[in-house]
C-alpha cells in the first residue's frame, strides 16, 4: 500500500481529493448494478428482498442528488471527503436516472417473479440503459457545454480524464453492452451454458472497457486492462463442456497475460525514464532534453506489444480467429466491438497524447502495422469458411483502418477513430447477431454452406446480414461507409495518401470475401430440408436496432458525427 | 414574383425524380404480397417518374448552359458535405433515357418468376442511385450513389442471372468498387484542397473554383479516369463487361448497356474534363489512343462470337470507345455528339438487348448456329431487330448516324490518325451486325424449332415501340437532342480551357 502510494502520488497533492463523482458516473451505475446482480445471485429465494433494499437504496441517493441538487457535491465538500469540481455533479438529471433505476430493480423481480431466470438480463439491461442515459448527459454536457472541451476535466487525482475520447468510448461501450444483453440470452439458454454469471461478467468487463477509455494515469489503465480481460477471459470460457470453448478462453488468457506483463514491464520502464505515471506529465517528460530516449523507446515499444493485443493488430492479432470462433457468440461479438473500442481509445490517448513527443519513431511504424493489418485481415479471410472467423479477420482488418485514424492524429485523427469504432460496433453486432440467430437453429458451427439459400428461406436475416457485411465492406449508403470516409478524410488531410490507397486495396479483397457471404445467401439454392429461421424476441429486437443504426448513421450521421468532431480534444 | 414560385417547384421534382423509385422500392418491399400487385406499384412508380422527368424537361432553361434547379439540402455539415442536386444539359438528357428505359425494362420482365418481388424492387432501386449519380452535385453525394448502384446490379446479375452469374456479378461489384475507391481518394483529396482555403467543402462549385496544380492535377485524373473507365468500360478495363452482359438477365443486360455504362461517360464529362482541364489535355493523346484500340478490338472480338449476347456486348465495348473518342476529341462537334451518342447507344443497344431476350425465352439458346431462316417465322422480330441493327451500324436516317458521323469528324479534325483508325470500327460494325443478322434472319429455315418460333407478341411490340420510335425520331431529327446538349457541352469544354464560356442566359440558379 505505501509502495503504491510513493508510486502515485510523486504530484498529487496532501489533502483532500478532487473528485467529481459525476466523471465516471456511468462507470459507478454499472459497477453498482453489478454489485446488485452478484447479491440476487448468491440471495436465492430471498430475492425480491434483496432487489427490494438495492432498489430502495439507488432510489435514496438519487433523490437525494435531484433534491440536494449541487448540495449533495457541497455536503460531501464540508464533510472534507471530497473537493467539487467543475459544479456538474449535482445534477437533477442524476438523481432522476437513479430514481428510475431503483424503481427498475425493486420492480422487476416483482414483474418477473414466474421466470426468475429472466431477472439478471432484465436488471442488467436497466443497468445499462442507466449508464447509457448518464453518457448521454455527459455528451450533452462536456461536449455541448459553452466552449466545449477548452478545458477537459481531469479529476480523482488526475488518474480520471473526461474528454471526447472517454465519452464517446462509454457511448460504443454502451451501445454494445445494451444490445449484446439481449442478443446472447436465449442463445445461452439454448446451449445450455445460461448462467447466472453471464451478465455481472459482461457489465464488470463493460466497467474495465470504460474505465479503459477514461483512464488518464498507467495504474488506473492497467486496473482497467485488467478488469475487461479478466472478465473476458472467463466468459470465453463459459460453454464448459464446449472443446473450443476451452480452448478459446485458455489461449485467450494465456496470450492475453503474457500480453499484460510485457506492457507492465513497459510501463516501469517508462515510469524509470519519466519519474511519473500520469500520462500527460509523461508527455511533458517525454519533451525534456534529460530523458533518456532509449530506455522510453523500449518502455513504448512494449507497450505497444500490450495495446495492439488488445486491439488485435498485425502481429499480435494471432489469437483472434480461434479465440473469436471458440467464445460463445454473443461474447465474441461483445467482445470485438468492446474491446476494440476500448483498447483503440487507449491507443488514441497513449499515442497521440502522452507518446507525442516520440512521434518520429512510433508514426512509421504504426503506419507499418496498419498496413499490414488491413491487408493481412482482408487476405487471410478470403480462404475462410466459417462466418465467426470471417468476421473475426474482418475485425483484424478493422484494427488496421482505425489505425489509419491514430496515424493521421490532430483532430480529424481522435475523432475519425472514435466514429469509425461506433459504425464498426453497430455493423458487427449486427453480423454476429445472425450468426447467433442461426446457430441457434442449426445447432454446431455457421459456415458458408449453412447460409446457403437463406436469402431464400429467411429473408429477413439474410438481409440483416448482408447491410452489415456492405457495411463491413464500406459500401454506401452505411454506417461502414461513413465510418470509412472519416478515417481515409483524415488520412489523405494528414498527407498519408499511399496508407489510404492500401487501404483501399484492402477494401477491395475485403469485399470479395463479404460479397462471398452475401453470394451463399442470395445467389445460392437452400441445402435440402432448410427452415425458415425466426430470431427470438430479444435477439429481433437487437438485430432491429443494430440494423437501424447502420442505416441511420450511414444515411444521415449528421448528429453523433457531431459528437464525435466535437470530442477531438485530449484531455491534458 | 412568378420566378420565384416556378423555383420552388422545380426544387421538389429534383428531389422527387430521385426519391420516387426508392419509394416504390421500399413499397413493394414491406407492403405488396403477391407479383401482381408488385408489379403495378413498379410499374406504377417508373411511369410516374418518367412523367416527372418530362416535367423537370419541360422546366429545364435548354439556352442556359448552367448546372439548373439546384436544390441544396443539409447533410453532414461537419464535414461540408450538402445532399444537392442539379441539372445540365447533359444530365437531363441521360435522366430522360434513364426514366424511359426504366419502365419498359420493367414491363419487358413480366415473365420473371424467380421472387419476382426482389427483382421489381432492385430494378427501382437502381434507378434511384443512376438518377442520383446524374444529378448530384456534391461529390460525396456523387460518390454515394455510384457506389451505392453496385448493389442492386450485383443482385440482379447474381440472382436472376445465367449459369456463370456469380463469378460476372462478383466480377462487375469488384472492378466497379475498386475504380470508385480510388476515386473516393481522389475526392477526399479535393475536399483537402478546399479545406485549405477556408471550411472544406464536397460542393461541385467549390471543387470546380479550385486552382489545383498540374502534378497533382494528374493523379487525380487518373483517379477519377479510372473509375469512369471501368464504368465506360475502356480497353483494358473491359473485361467484366463480356461476362456481366451475358450472365445478366434481359432486364439487367438493357439496364446495363443503355445507362450504367453512361455513368461513366457523364462522369468523365462532369468531373474530369472540368476539374482537371490541364491534366486532361496532358492525357488527350493516351486516351484517345485507347479508345480507338478499344473501337476496333471491341468490334474485331464481336465479329467472331458464337454467342449474339456475347456479341452485343463486345459491340458495347466498341461503340462505347466512339464515345470516350468524341468526348477527348474536345472540340464542341464531336464532343456534343459523344452525348448524343450515349443516348443513341441506350436506345439501340436497350432494344437489341430486349430482342435478344425476347429471342432467349422462346428458344433457350443464344447460339448463332442454333438459328437460320427466322425472318420466315417471326417477320416482326426480324423487322425490328433488323432496323436496330442499321441504327447502331450508324445507317444515315438513323439515330446512330447523326452521333457516330460528328464524332469521326470532330475527332479527324483532333486526331487525324484517331479518326481515320476509328472509322474502320463502323466498318467492322456493317460487317459484325449484317452478318450475325443474315445468319440468324436468313437461309432456309431447317429445323422445326426454327419453324416454330413464335412472332413477338402485342406486349413486347408495346415495349420496344417507344425506342423504335425515337431511334427513326432522333436520326430525322436530331436538334431538339443536340440543342439541349449543345450549351452544357460549351461550358464543359471552356471549364476544360479549350473553348471559349458560353454565354449564360436568363436567370436561373448557377450552381451555388
Amino acid at each position: 500500500m505505501n509502495l503504491l502510494a510513493t508510486i502515485v502520488d510523486v504530484t498529487a497533492p496532501s489533502g483532500p481529493i478532487d473528485l467529481a463523482w459525476s466523471a465516471f458516473a456511468p462507470e459507478l451505475v454499472l459497477s453498482a448494478t453489478v454489485m446488485i446482480l452478484l447479491l440476487l445471485l448468491v440471495a436465492g429465494r430471498m430475492r425480491a428482498l434483496v432487489a427490494g433494499v438495492c432498489g430502495v437504496g439507488v432510489l435514496v441517493v438519487g433523490v437525494l442528488l435531484t433534491v440536494l441538487g449541487d448540495g449533495a457535491g457541497v455536503a460531501l465538500d464540508a464533510a472534507g471527503a471530497v473537493v467539487e469540481s467543475n459544479g456538474i455533479q449535482g445534477d437533477p438529471f442524476l438523481g432522476g436516472v437513479l430514481v428510475a433505476l431503483g424503481i427498475a430493480i425493486v420492480a422487476i423481480p416483482v414483474g418477473l417473479a414466474g421466470t426468475p431466470r429472466l431477472i439478471g438480463p432484465w436488471i442488467a439491461g436497466a443497468g445499462t440503459a442507466a449508464a447509457l442515459a448518464l453518457t448521454v448527459w455527459q455528451l450533452g454536457t462536456v461536449l455541448f457545454s459553452p466552449g466545449g472541451l477548452a478545458t477537459p476535466l481531469v479529476t480523482a487525482g488526475g488518474s480520471v480524464a473526461l474528454d471526447g475520447i472517454a465519452v464517446l468510448t462509454r457511448l460504443t461501450v454502451l451501445v454494445t453492452l445494451v444490445l449484446v444483453i439481449p442478443m446472447g440470452y436465449g442463445y445461452l439458454r439454448d446451449r445450455n451454458i445460461a448462467r447466472a454469471e453471464v451478465e455481472p461478467l459482461l457489465l464488470l468487463s463493460a466497467v474495465g472497457m470504460m474505465a479503459l477509455g477514461a483512464a488518464n494515469d498507467m495504474i488506473t489503465m492497467f486496473i482497467a486492462l485488467e478488469i475487461l480481460s479478466i472478465a473476458l477471459y472467463v466468459l470465453a470460457g463459459i460453454a464448459r463442456r464446449d472443446r473450443r470453448s476451452q480452448e478459446a478462453a485458455l489461449k485467450y488468457f494465456v496470450m492475453g497475460a503474457v500480453a499484460s506483463a510485457i506492457l507492465l514491464y513497459g510501463v516501469a520502464l517508462l515510469y524509470v525514464a519519466t519519474g511519473t505515471l500520469d500520462l500527460p506529465t509523461m508527455a511533458l517528460r517525454l519533451q525534456l532534453a534529460g530523458t533518456p530516449v532509449a530506455i522510453s523507446a523500449i518502455g513504448m515499444g512494449l507497450v505497444t506489444v500490450g495495446v495492439g493485443f488488445k486491439i488485435a493488430a498485425v502481429p499480435f492479432h494471432l489469437w483472434t480467429p480461434d479465440v473469436y470462433q471458440g467464445a460463445p457468440t454473443n461474447i465474441t461479438a461483445f467482445m470485438a466491438a468492446g474491446t476494440k473500442a476500448a483498447g483503440f481509445a487507449l491507443v488514441l490517448r497513449l499515442y497521440l497524447l502522452t507518446f507525442a513527443p516520440l512521434s518520429d519513431l512510433w508514426v512509421p511504424l504504426v503506419a507499418v502495422a496498419a498496413a499490414a493489418t488491413m491487408l493481412y485481415g482482408a487476405v487471410a479471410a478470403i480462404v475462410q469458411h466459417d462466418v465467426k472467423r470471417i468476421l473475426a479477420y474482418s475485425s483484424v482488418a478493422h484494427a488496421g483502418y482505425a489505425l489509419i485514424g491514430v496515424v493521421a492524429g490532430g483532430d480529424a485523427g481522435v475523432s475519425s477513430t472514435l466514429w469509425y469504432l461506433l459504425t464498426y460496433a453497430v455493423s458487427t453486432l449486427a453480423a454476429f447477431g445472425v450468426v447467433i440467430a442461426i446457430e441457434r437453429q442449426r445447432r454446431g458451427e455457421v459456415t458458408l454452406s449453412t447460409l446457403r439459400g437463406l436469402g431464400r428461406t429467411s429473408p429477413i436475416l439474410a438481409g440483416v446480414l448482408s447491410v452489415a457485411l456492405l457495411s463491413l465492406a464500406g459500401i454506401p449508403p452505411t454506417a461502414g461507409f461513413a465510418g470509412k470516409l472519416a478515417v481515409f478524410q483524415a488520412g489523405v488531410g494528414a498527407g498519408f495518401e499511399w496508407l489510404v490507397l492500401l487501404g483501399v486495396l484492402s477494401s477491395v479483397i475485403a469485399a470479395f470475401f463479404y460479397l462471398r457471404v452475401i453470394g451463399a445467401m442470395f445467389l445460392e439454392e437452400p441445402v435440402e430440408g432448410a427452415v425458415e429461421l425466426l430470431p427470438s424476441d430479444g435477439l429481433s429486437l437487437s438485430l432491429t436496432l443494430a440494423a437501424a443504426a447502420v442505416g441511420v448513421l450511414g444515411i444521415l450521421p449528421e448528429t453523433v458525427l457531431d459528437f464525435a468532431t466535437r470530442a477531438s480534444q485530449i484531455a491534458q | 414574383m412568378s420566378f420565384d414560385f416556378l423555383d420552388i417547384t422545380s426544387y421538389n421534382l429534383l428531389l422527387l425524380v430521385v426519391a420516387l423509385p426508392l419509394l416504390g422500392a421500399t413499397l413493394i418491399g414491406l407492403i405488396t404480397q403477391d407479383t401482381r400487385s408488385a408489379r403495378t406499384v413498379a410499374i406504377g412508380t417508373s411511369v410516374l417518374t418518367f412523367i416527372v422527368s418530362v416535367a423537370i424537361a419541360v422546366q429545364f432553361d435548354v439556352s442556359n448552359p448552367s448546372i439548373q434547379l439546384v436544390q441544396v439540402l443539409p447533410w453532414i455539415s461537419s464535414i461540408g458535405a450538402t445532399f444537392s442536386l442539379g441539372v445540365d444539359g447533359i444530365s437531363l438528357v441521360l435522366v430522360l433515357l434513364t426514366t424511359l428505359i426504366t419502365p419498359l425494362v420493367l414491363i419487358s420482365s413480366w415473365d420473371v418468376s424467380d421472387r419476382p418481388r426482389g427483382y421489381l424492387a432492385a430494378f427501382l432501386a437502381l434507378e434511384a442511385t443512376v438518377l442520383g449519380v446524374f444529378l448530384a452535385t456534391d461529390l460525396l453525394a456523387f460518390y454515394v450513389f455510384f457506389e451505392a448502384s453496385l448493389i442492386p446490379m450485383y443482385m440482379i446479375i447474381g440472382i436472376w442471372g445465367g449459369a456463370n452469374r456469380r463469378y460476372a456479378a462478383v466480377k462487375f461489384f469488384l472492378y466497379t468498387l475498386f475504380g470508385g475507391l480510388l476515386m473516393l481518394v481522389a475526392i477526399l483529396s479535393l475536399y483537402a484542397l478546399t479545406a485549405t482555403s477556408g471550411a472544406g467543402s464536397f460542393a461541385y462549385s467549390s471543387v470546380l473554383a479550385l486552382d489545383i496544380p498540374v502534378e497533382t492535377q494528374r493523379w487525380l485524373f487518373l483517379a477519377f479516369f479510372v473509375a469512369f473507365a471501368v464504368k465506360v468500360p475502356i480497353f483494358p478495363v473491359h473485361t467484366w463487361l463480356p461476362d456481366a452482359h451475358t450472365e445478366a438477365p434481359t432486364g439487367g443486360s438493357v439496364f446495363l448497356a443503355a445507362i450504367l455504362l453512361k455513368m461513366g461517360g457523364f462522369g468523365l464529362l462532369r468531373y474530369c474534363l472540368p476539374l482537371f482541364p490541364e491534366a486532361t489535355q496532358e492525357f488527350v493523346p493516351w486516351i484517345l489512343a485507347l479508345s480507338v484500340i478499344g473501337v476496333l478490338y471491341g468490334a474485331v472480338v464481336a465479329l467472331v462470337q458464337k454467342d449474339i449476347k456475347k456479341l452485343i456486348a463486345y459491340s458495347s465495348v466498341s461503340h462505347m470507345g466512339f464515345v470516350v473518342l468524341g468526348t477527348f476529341a474536345l472540340n464542341a462537334t464531336a464532343t456534343s455528339a459523344a452525348v448524343v451518342q450515349m443516348v443513341n447507344h441506350g436506345l439501340s443497344t436497350g432494344a437489341l438487348f430486349l430482342l435478344i431476350g425476347f429471342l432467349y425465352e422462346r428458344r433457350h439458346t443464344r447460339m448463332i448456329a442454333d438459328f437460320g431462316g427466322l425472318a420466315k417465322s417471326v417477320p416482326v422480330m426480324a423487322g425490328l431487330w433488323l432496323l436496330v441493327s442499321m441504327s447502331s451500324l450508324a445507317l444515315p436516317g438513323l439515330n446512330g448516324f447523326v452521333g457516330e458521323f460528328p464524332i469521326l469528324l470532330g475527332t479527324y479534325q483532333a486526331a487525324p490518325w484517331a479518326g481515320v483508325l476509328s472509322a474502320f470500327g463502323a466498318v467492322l460494325a456493317a460487317l459484325y451486325l449484317l452478318w450475325a443478322y443474315q445468319r440468324m434472319f436468313h437461309g432456309p429455315l431447317l429445323t422445326d424449332d426454327n419453324r416454330n418460333t413464335p412472332d413477338l407478341h402485342a406486349r413486347e411490340i408495346g415495349v420496344l415501340a417507344p425506342l423504335v420510335v425515337l431511334i427513326v425520331a432522333i436520326g430525322v431529327f436530331p436538334k431538339p437532342l443536340f440543342d439541349t446538349v449543345e450549351p452544357s457541352v460549351a461550358r464543359v469544354l471552356s471549364e476544360a480551357g479549350v473553348a471559349a464560356a458560353p454565354a449564360a442566359v436568363g436567370d436561373t440558379a448557377q450552381s451555388e
